[in-house]
């Protein structure tokens, strides 16, 4: 009972640790996703296994803090080897890259079994670090994580506008002197460093979703690189917090794929739900202008088919002949077909008129007409097709660099003097 | 075999076997994935595959059954899809797309392996590097002998694997190396992709009992990349990587054996090495060898640079006996590279000297009729190359010197007539000195 307060302090403490890891990961990992780095923490990731295992049989002690800083040399030391496996062998990037990983990975895996397997003290929990586990973590532990993730975030932001310009530009940053490479080292060590302080929160396995996924799913949501990183730190932050709750929550859950299903959501929500780059976005964009073009076709049909009759009205036939679809099966035309009813631009025409109008052949079709709201936009329709053709027949290169399927007035795009001269050298040419 | 069979025991014996067979299949689907440059891909499948099997399971399929390997599959493809989806629909880039998929898909897996822990027979460390120990205790029986049933799977799929190999061999080549050609003469290459993709998850989950499911990116692609380089045709690097991967299944289970420690662990440990050993010593592509091969060029080029300044030294004196100094070696200004130090010119001078080619005199060298011929054939591939490249390439006549300084040292004889040919034989470089005609001996040691 004496000891109850300390509890939810130390459980506080490692919150705020891992929390704070979330926001560095993000934050490291945005560069590192921009700079088309995502995978090269993987590799780095799964050779930290090593470290751990001789950091621990070396000291004999389970302290996190040494095996973490094992771990580190084991990624730091595995990436050297990628670098020098591509300096001085035929073997390509993707491969070494899969050969570092497994290698390293197996080489852990067979220690760790070793360790277990002869029942050292301490070293049964070891396996811990494969899948992530907070629940031994102490408040010591989690400030020392909390630490060195806000170093690296610091020095991500000292070396910010360097950084961003190699992972946009790599040949301009080059050509301004900048030393590329020594950045992109710096840059793949930070990555090495938050993998390293990922690996009681996510696991070796799984903690390169950590540097990944809240990158990406903040990259759906803006296009400037600050709001980007801060975006993936908060992301990298909620998934942390909620994935170490949930796993403390159910017992024998580990961390790490928590953590991932809970940024992986994150990232199916941004995915499908960012208003400029989402899914959805995009989808009701595209159809909004299926459904401007379909209805520029309906008017236009409806407008010659008014002028062809002397009722001054159309049925729905007439217009779909001329189509080549039809209302009720074509859904793009469908959708047009109630917009336009939708904001009065066609109407029907009354039963007491149509009846008037009705002859034999059209008795039993419902008529419609365009209304003049509809009238206008038919003949601003085909007026804008005119001068557009005009152009195109005249100064076709001009017309490519504006047109659209949006069909924007041709006023808005040449001066007026420009115009008048294009259409008179089309009408001059015509017969 | 009869010994190995006493000293290890019959379950022993079937571990090792079904290692091998596993990590033979892997390797016949890696060597196709390591020459499309797609390992990254082999990986992210592997990790996939996960929830596919545990669904399969759950739904009542038995490990290594035909639900267990369809459930694979299609995780498998699903993850290929996703990443595809990704980049098209959403334009991320295909490595930032496939640690999305792979990682989300592994951490299902997991967290349904762990909730549904009771009922099923599967747990976290098994699905992260197998327990190959323990596969000879799962047997069926087959005309009266207990096959472990890993060995089954593994054999069918091996099997299953090898004879798509063997019939659809050209196909893959074709679409490997030349996937624009391939398309052109009629092969449908995403349909033979999405095989290799199929297949990958094949012996992903055929291996899955033994070696679990991070491991096997070692067994694809370690064997493949050390055959890689020690092999140059695509057929060879398939049986030489399978039989770099059976050496690592036996030699890994006996070490694992011998260290008390983890077989599937211990196996990726044997392939690495294979692989680094392979790196080395290589024939043609290990960095021993590309060592000695540049270490020999740089032998011949500083000898024949000294072969070349006495020559040029020779023909000035010839010109301007005032300013005869024989002894100049070191005449070539080279723009290009760093001068060869004093000592490797005496080196190259002592060996010159000492295989005839020049000899001393008074402080100075003089060619020998062996060295003056070998010297012309330099200098003449060196003039012509300038003269070449002064009627074709616009480039100011002080800036002939460094390529040709370069060329010089790699033109044969045909190519040299041809460039005569071409220049017309008016018998002077753009700096109007004489470029040295063919040599009619046998001097032609360089190409």
């Amino acid at each position: 009972m004496i000891a109850l307060p300390t509890i939810p302090y130390n459980t506080l403490v490692v919150a705020a640790g891992v929390a704070a890891v979330g926001f560095a990961a993000g934050v490291v990992g945005s560069l590192g996703v921009l700079r088309k780095r995502a995978l090269v923490g993987d590799a780095a990731a799964h050779a930290t296994l090593v470290g751990v295992a001789v950091a621990f049989l070396m000291t004999g002690r389970r302290d996190l803090p040494v095996l973490l800083l094992g771990a580190f040399i084991a990624a730091v030391t595995s990436l050297g080897v990628l670098v020098l496996l591509r300096r001085v062998t035929r073997t390509r990037d993707d491969a070494a890259t899969a050969i570092v990983l497994g290698v390293s990975f197996g080489l852990g895996i067979t220690l760790v079994s070793g360790i277990t397997a002869r029942g050292i003290p301490g070293g049964a929990g070891l396996e811990q670090f494969l899948l992530g586990h907070t629940a031994a973590l102490t408040a010591a532990d989690a400030v020392l994580l909390a630490g060195v993730s806000a170093a690296a975030v610091l020095l991500l932001v000292i070396g910010f506008k360097e950084a961003t310009l190699v992972a946009f530009d790599a040949a301009f940053a080059a050509a301004s002197g900048l030393p590329v490479a020594m950045i992109d080292y710096a840059l793949v060590t930070l990555v090495a460093v938050m993998v390293v302080v990922g690996l009681p929160a996510a696991g070796a396995v799984l903690v390169t979703a950590l540097v990944v996924i809240p990158p990406v799913a903040a990259r759906q949501w803006t296009d400037r690189v600050t709001t980007m990183l801060v975006l993936a730190g908060c992301f990298g932050l909620i998934a942390a917090l909620v994935g170490v709750g949930l796993s403390a929550a159910v017992p024998r859950l580990s961390t790490g794929p928590v953590v991932v299903l809970v940024a992986a959501s994150i990232f199916v929500v941004s995915f499908v739900g960012s208003p400029s780059r989402g899914w959805l976005a995009r989808w009701r964009r595209q159809r909004a202008v299926a459904r401007g073009w379909a209805e520029g076709r309906i008017i236009e049909a409806a407008l010659h088919a008014m002028q062809a009759s002397a009722s001054g009205s159309f049925s729905r036939h007439s217009i779909e002949s001329c189509l080549g679809a039809t209302v009720a099966t074509n859904r793009a035309l469908g959708r047009a077909w109630r917009g336009l009813l939708l904001r009065h631009a066609i109407e029907p025409v009354p039963a007491s008129e149509a009846s008037a109008l009705a002859n034999d052949s059209s008795h039993g079709i419902s008529l419609w007409r365009l209304t003049d709201k509809g009238k206008g936009e038919a003949i601003e329709r085909a007026r804008r097709l005119a001068v557009w053709g005009d152009v195109l027949a005249v100064a076709s290169g001009d017309a490519r660099a504006f047109l659209t399927i949006d069909l924007p007035p041709p006023e808005a795009v040449f001066d007026a003097a420009r115009l008048h001269a294009i259409r008179a050298t089309v009408a001059a040419s015509r017969p | 075999m009869a010994s190995l069979v006493s000293e290890f025991g019959a379950m022993h014996a079937w571990a090792i076997a079904t290692a091998a067979v596993v990590s033979a299949g892997c390797a016949l689907v890696g060597t196709l994935l390591v020459v499309r440059r797609m390992s990254l891909v082999g990986d992210a499948i592997s990790h996939a595959v996960l929830p596919g099997i545990v669904v399969a399971v759950l739904a009542g399929g038995r490990p290594g059954g035909v639900l267990v390997l369809v459930g694979a599959v299609a995780a498998g493809l699903l993850t290929v899809w996703l990443t595809q989806l990704l980049s098209t629909q959403g334009g991320l880039a295909e490595d930032a797309g496939t640690g999305v998929v792979f990682t989300t898909l592994f951490a299902l897996g997991v967290v349904i392996v762990t909730a549904a822990a009771s009922r099923i027979d599967l747990d976290p460390t098994c699905v992260l590097y197998g327990v190959l120990e323990l596969v000879p205790f799962d047997t069926v029986e087959i005309v009266s002998v207990n096959v472990p049933r890993a060995m089954l799977t593994a054999t069918v799929v091996f099997l299953l694997l090898a004879s798509a190999a063997w019939l659809t061999w050209k196909t893959q080549v074709l679409t490997a190396f030349d996937p624009d050609a391939a398309r052109a003469v009629g092969v449908p290459v995403g349909f033979v992709t999405t095989g290799l993709m199929a297949a990958t998850a094949l012996a992903t989950v055929a291996s899955f009992e033994a070696v679990g499911a991070i491991l096997v990116v070692a067994m694809l692609v370690v064997p493949a990349s050390a055959a890689e380089l020690l092999v140059h045709r695509l057929h060879h690097m398939a049986f030489v990587a399978i039989a770099l991967a059976v050496a690592g299944a036996v030699i890994g289970y006996m070490a694992a054996w011998y260290f008390n420690t983890s077989a599937a662990g211990m196996m990726a440990v044997v392939l690495g090495f294979e692989y680094l050993v392979a790196a080395v010593l290589a024939p043609d592509d290990g960095i021993l060898s590309r060592l000695a091969r540049r270490m020999w060029l740089a032998w011949r080029v500083l000898c024949e640079d000294r072969l070349a300044a006495i020559w040029r030294a020779e023909e000035a004196a010839a010109i301007q006996p005032a300013h005869a100094t024989a002894s100049v070696v070191s005449a070539t200004p080279n723009m290009t590279q760093v001068p060869p130090s004093r000592f490797s010119q005496r080196l190259a001078l002592t060996w010159l000297a000492f295989s005839g080619r020049v000899a001393a005199v008074d402080g100075g060298w003089k060619l020998s009729a062996q060295g003056r011929e070998e010297a012309g054939v330099i200098v003449r591939s060196h003039r012509l190359w300038e003269a070449w490249l002064g009627r074709h390439a616009d480039i100011p006549l002080d800036h002939l010197h460094p390529p040709a300084e370069w060329v010089e040292h790699h033109l044969g004889a045909a190519v040299r007539n041809r460039i005569e040919a071409e220049v017309g034989q008016q018998g002077s470089d753009p700096h109007g000195r004489t470029i040295p005609p063919e040599s009619e001996g046998k001097g032609e040691g360089e190409e």
